[in-house]
């Protein structure tokens, strides 16, 4: 399958000067060519985000006449007004903090713990259940959404908080509980029998070895679940209604007014306001998450 | 196993996840293939009709069908965008000297926008009056002739919805496949080049087998979440114009929460289930045994 045509120096002879001088020159030609390259990928990457925040500063008359790629003839905050006049942003903000803080607390706690159960305790089904939790990394999220909804009718769990974090808790638990048995495998089965010589049951050893051991395990699980907590769409748009209780994604619905008449530039003010905080987390913390993401997969 | 465990501290350990799971994952799954076969609109009795759904679903339902074809070719829209993309963009990734982490955060940037910020982005850029990024840019370089309304266009609205997904997610197995990339023994690589192999035999012959278990879970990754695929779809188009979009997924939506007919809803629900369970079986199937 070699479809250029190497140089075929065998390794014994001396570097002849063209040899060398290709050498040379063919990297940095191949590297000039993968730099324009990115540089294009990564523009495909991010000008329509920049977009997204010129235009919400563009005035009304300006985004519907001009061309879509020139820079705005002036600039206005009045979209970010009618944005927050439009909708309750703020609302909309503290809801999804609530679910994403909810569904948090419950993967991390119930990873830790099934984790725990599995890897460190042990017992004779232990294979058994780990694959049961493994099926909920193939299986998609929508095969859940009508037996909820009826479940749900039937208890009154429908319109509330709960109503989303459990299903969005639950599609989570697997792949935690995953991250922290592989954790957990490089623990030293030594550290926990000195400590059980010492007398410490499980739960102890929960608490004072396993527990604060794996915080780093923690801060990846909780990153690489909040870009799907916060941005959750189908949970919230099948078991919500209520304006109180509407995350994010479904406030930004209310943008799209009656008759399908859309404030443009509103509705990407409200887009930029509502992408903020997730956003200054990610470019904060963007080394532990890009940590955290190459390495769910590179476990395996 | 721990010396001095006892049965009910695993009980303890245990229980509380398994509750958890069972009710939001194991249980749902349990009751949609045992809804699967009644017709029951939520309101009236539920009545028993055996395997009619299924018959209805696999012989006699055209929707059905086109909702399948079109999610493969969904799919495989976003298989090329988000693995062919992440392969290429992670190997030019290990050439570059500086501004490797920069790039990185950049390229994952749209990961963390939710999908309908995504879904509202993309309406502007495919829109034509006014005139739209993309019809912009076809006009500049002289392709104006292919300027049109992506979205209404029958031919073109699939591929139209199915881009922004591969958009969204290509910088999430960039990183996967570049950490891979970069694990690969450097003396591995040297002596290869040292041996005179090319780029592509360094590729081919070199990293890609060293990373192969690493791209066997990112295309079981990618897979996966393309047969789930739905956010896009249906908020910029809701499947239509006509059946033109419509994946399997939106089409049992809509089914159970538009013509509240949850018996069959769940019949498509059990086979999105198979599908992916089929899916992840051939991706084994293929890429262990190329490897052996």
């Amino acid at each position: 399958m070699i479809t250029q045509t190497a140089p075929a120096t065998p390794r014994a002879s001396a570097p002849s000067s063209p040899v060398h001088q290709r050498r040379r020159r063919k990297p940095s030609l191949y590297r000039t060519l993968s730099r324009v390259l990115i540089m294009l990928i990564v523009i495909v990457q991010v000008y329509p985000l920049a977009w997204l925040f010129v235009t919400s500063l563009r005035t009304e008359h300006d985004f519907a006449t001009g061309d879509p790629f020139a820079l705005p003839s002036s600039l206005t905050w009045e979209n970010y007004a009618r944005a927050f006049e439009t909708g309750d942003l703020g609302r909309n903000i503290l809801n999804s903090f609530i679910v994403t803080m909810g569904a948090n607390i419950l993967i991390v706690l119930f990873g830790m713990m099934a984790a725990y159960a599995i890897q460190v305790l042990g017992f004779r089904l232990s294979k058994l259940v780990r694959g049961l939790f493994l099926i909920g990394i193939i299986v998609p999220v929508q095969i859940a959404l009508v037996p909820l909804f009826i479940d749900y009718s039937a208890v009154n769990l429908l319109d509330t908080y709960q109503s989303m974090i459990i299903p969005l808790a639950g599609f989570a638990l697997p792949m935690s509980i995953y991250l922290f048995s592989s954790f957990f495998e490089y623990i030293p089965r030594e550290t926990y029998e000195a400590a059980s010589l010492d007398g410490a049951g499980p739960y102890r050893i929960f608490g004072l070895i396993t527990l604060p051991l794996s915080l780093n395990t923690v801060v990846t699980v909780v990153l690489v679940n909040s870009i799907f907590i916060w941005n959750d769409f189908i949970f919230a748009n099948t078991f919500v209604l209520s304006e109180d209780l509407k995350t994010i994604p479904l406030g930004l619905q209310n943008y799209i007014g009656a008759m399908g008449k859309v404030d443009w530039t509103a509705t990407f003010a409200a887009v930029c306001v509502t992408i903020t905080p997730l956003l200054l987390v990610f470019l904060v913390l963007n080394k532990a998450m890009i940590q955290g993401l190459e390495s769910g997969a590179n476990k395996g | 196993m721990l010396p001095n465990r006892s049965r009910t501290s695993v009980l303890v350990f245990l229980l509380p996840p398994l509750l958890l799971y069972c009710a939001a994952v194991l249980f749902p799954i349990l009751q949609s293939l045992f809804l699967s076969f009644f017709s029951w609109n939520g309101i009236s009795d539920m009545e028993f009709v055996g395997l009619a759904n299924y018959v209805r679903m696999l012989t006699a339902d055209d929707i059905f069908w086109r909702s399948f074809f079109n999610a493969l070719i969904y799919l495989a829209i976003c298989l090329v965008l988000q693995l062919g993309g992440a392969l290429v963009v992670a190997s030019l990734l290990t050439s570059l000297r500086r501004g490797r982490e920069l790039i990185k955060t950049l390229y994952l940037l749209p990961a963390v926008i939710s999908t309908v910020a995504i879904a509202f982005l993309f309406l502007r850029i495919y829109s034509i009056d006014p005139v739209g990024l993309l019809n912009q840019l076809l006009h500049w370089v002289g392709l104006g002739s292919f300027e049109r309304a992506w979205l209404s266009d029958v031919n073109t609205v699939l591929a139209a919805v199915s881009a922004p997904e591969g958009w969204r997610f290509t910088g999430l197995y960039m990183l996967i496949i570049y950490a891979a990339l970069i694990a690969v023994p450097k003396e591995l690589e040297e002596a290869a080049v040292l041996d005179g192999a090319s780029k592509w035999t360094l590729f081919t012959k070199i990293r890609f087998p060293y990373i192969r278990p690493v791209w066997i879970t990112t295309t079981i990754m990618a897979t996966t979440y393309g047969l789930r695929g739905f956010d896009i779809p249906y908020l910029m188009t809701n499947g239509g114009p006509g059946q033109s979009s419509e994946l399997l997924t939106t089409y049992m939506y809509k089914t159970a929460f538009t013509s509240t007919d949850f018996g069959y809803a769940s019949t498509i629900s059990v086979f999105i289930v198979i599908e992916c369970l089929v899916a992840v079986g051939l991706i084994l199937f293929m890429l262990k045994r190329k490897a052996d």
